[in-house]
Parts: C-alpha cells; structure tokens; sequence
C-alpha cells in the first residue's frame, strides 16, 4: 500500500522493496541488495525539499484513521462480511481501498497547502496541479469533516483556512 | 552522475534477512556498499512511517526483508 501511494505522490514505487529473505539464504540477500540498489540507482538521488509536500501529506495519509481502520479490517471484511451482512472480495475490497488512498492523500495534500498559506482554490492548484473541480470537491469534503472552514471572499475569490 | 551510490535503509528482520546479511558477510560474498542496516526484531514491526521518516531524512531509499 505504502508503494501505492509512492506512486501517486510521485516519488516512485521503484525507491521501496521488499523481500523475504531467509536465514540461509545469503546468495538470495545478496541478489536483493543489487537490485533494491539498481533500481534505487536508476531513479536517481531524492531530495526530500522538492517532496516536503508529498511527504507531509502521504504521513497524514498512513497514519490517518480511515486507511488504519480500512487495512485492519480487510481480512475480517473479506472473509465474514461487513456489518451489513454483504460479502466482499479481496478484489473489490482493494479497489475500494485504493480509491481511498488516493482520495485522502489528495485531501491531505490540500489541507497541507492551505496549511502553508494557499488559502484559494487556483492557488491550491497552482501549487500542487490537482484538477480545479477535483479541489473545490475535496475542499468541501474537508469542510464536513472541519479540518478546513471557509472564512469569505476576498476579490470575489473563496479564501479557506485550517481549522 | 556515474559512480552515484544511493544511500538505502534497510529494515531487516532479526531471525531472517539480518542472519542472511550476516551469512553473507561471513561467507565473503560482494555487495553493494549502499544499504545502511536497521536490525528489527520482526518485519512486521516496521510501520509505513518509519519509511517516510528515513525519506525525509534524506535517503534515496527503503527496503524491508523478512
């Protein structure tokens, strides 16, 4: 999952590994280390600088209630069912799963740039090159949830601040 | 950038890959000198915000072997 959402901050899925390696297994170790550092080599330095944003926002994102509670419950969701009494696959439960992560990482990569003083919807864009409509969408989303609170217009523009 | 080693955190379990590392190690066996280890007692131990923490701390990646 943490190399999903790597995927879609952009930092690259290429840059985590992981591997089962057992206690006799040293060629096998070896083999992982060449190519963990192949593929990290191919991707290139990474500056944490130019990702404080992504970064900030996959944090939020992975230790956030939902995607917690979502993860602990698949097996038990998958295997007896939800509350409601309906059975999931593991398929459809993951696709569910994934569009949240996005979902929620967007979010957070909204409320943290409002957080730093983006306080418009073209600004938010500006800085973080999601979708205008997609913006105003989740904006409101975090509105429900008061994580962000609409304070008027300034220029006949809606500015937003964190709560 | 030619010779660009990467600096990579390793989380390796204790019981599995750490004695694989070692192994490895004692048999002589050559690996690249870019991972930096972390022992852990279990794989499962390692929480997706130990990965970001080493990312913001500048390295230019993460791998996890059980």
């Amino acid at each position: 999952m943490t190399q999903k959402l790597f995927d879609i901050a952009g930092i690259g899925k290429e840059r985590l590994h992981l591997a089962w390696v057992s206690s006799a297994e040293a060629q096998r170790f070896v083999e992982v280390v060449i190519n963990a550092t192949e593929s990290v080599k191919a991707k290139g330095k990474f500056d944490p600088k130019t990702f404080e944003y992504e970064l900030a926002a996959a944090e939020m994102t992975l230790s956030g209630e939902t995607l917690r509670w979502m993860v602990g419950k698949e097996v038990k969701i998958t295997t007896k069912g939800d509350v409601y009494g309906r059975n999931w696959d593991v398929e459809s439960f993951e696709t569910i799963l994934d569009a949240v992560l996005e979902r929620e990482y967007q979010k957070n990569l909204i409320y943290k740039a409002v957080k730093e003083g983006h306080t418009s919807v073209r600004d938010i864009h500006h800085k973080i090159g999601l979708d205008l409509k997609r913006i105003s969408y989740l904006l409101a989303d975090l509105e429900k949830t008061n994580k962000v609170e609409f304070t008027g217009m300034k220029d006949r523009i809606p500015v937003f601040a964190v709560l | 950038m030619a010779d660009f080693e990467p600096k990579i955190v390793a989380f390796l379990c204790n019981w599995c890959a750490y004695a694989g590392a070692d192994l490895a190690g004692v048999s002589r066996l050559q690996y690249p000198p870019s991972i930096r280890t972390v022992r852990v007692m279990c794989s499962g131990r390692v929480d997706p915000m130990f990965v970001l923490e080493a990312f913001k701390d500048g390295s230019d990646g993460v791998l996890v072997a059980g």
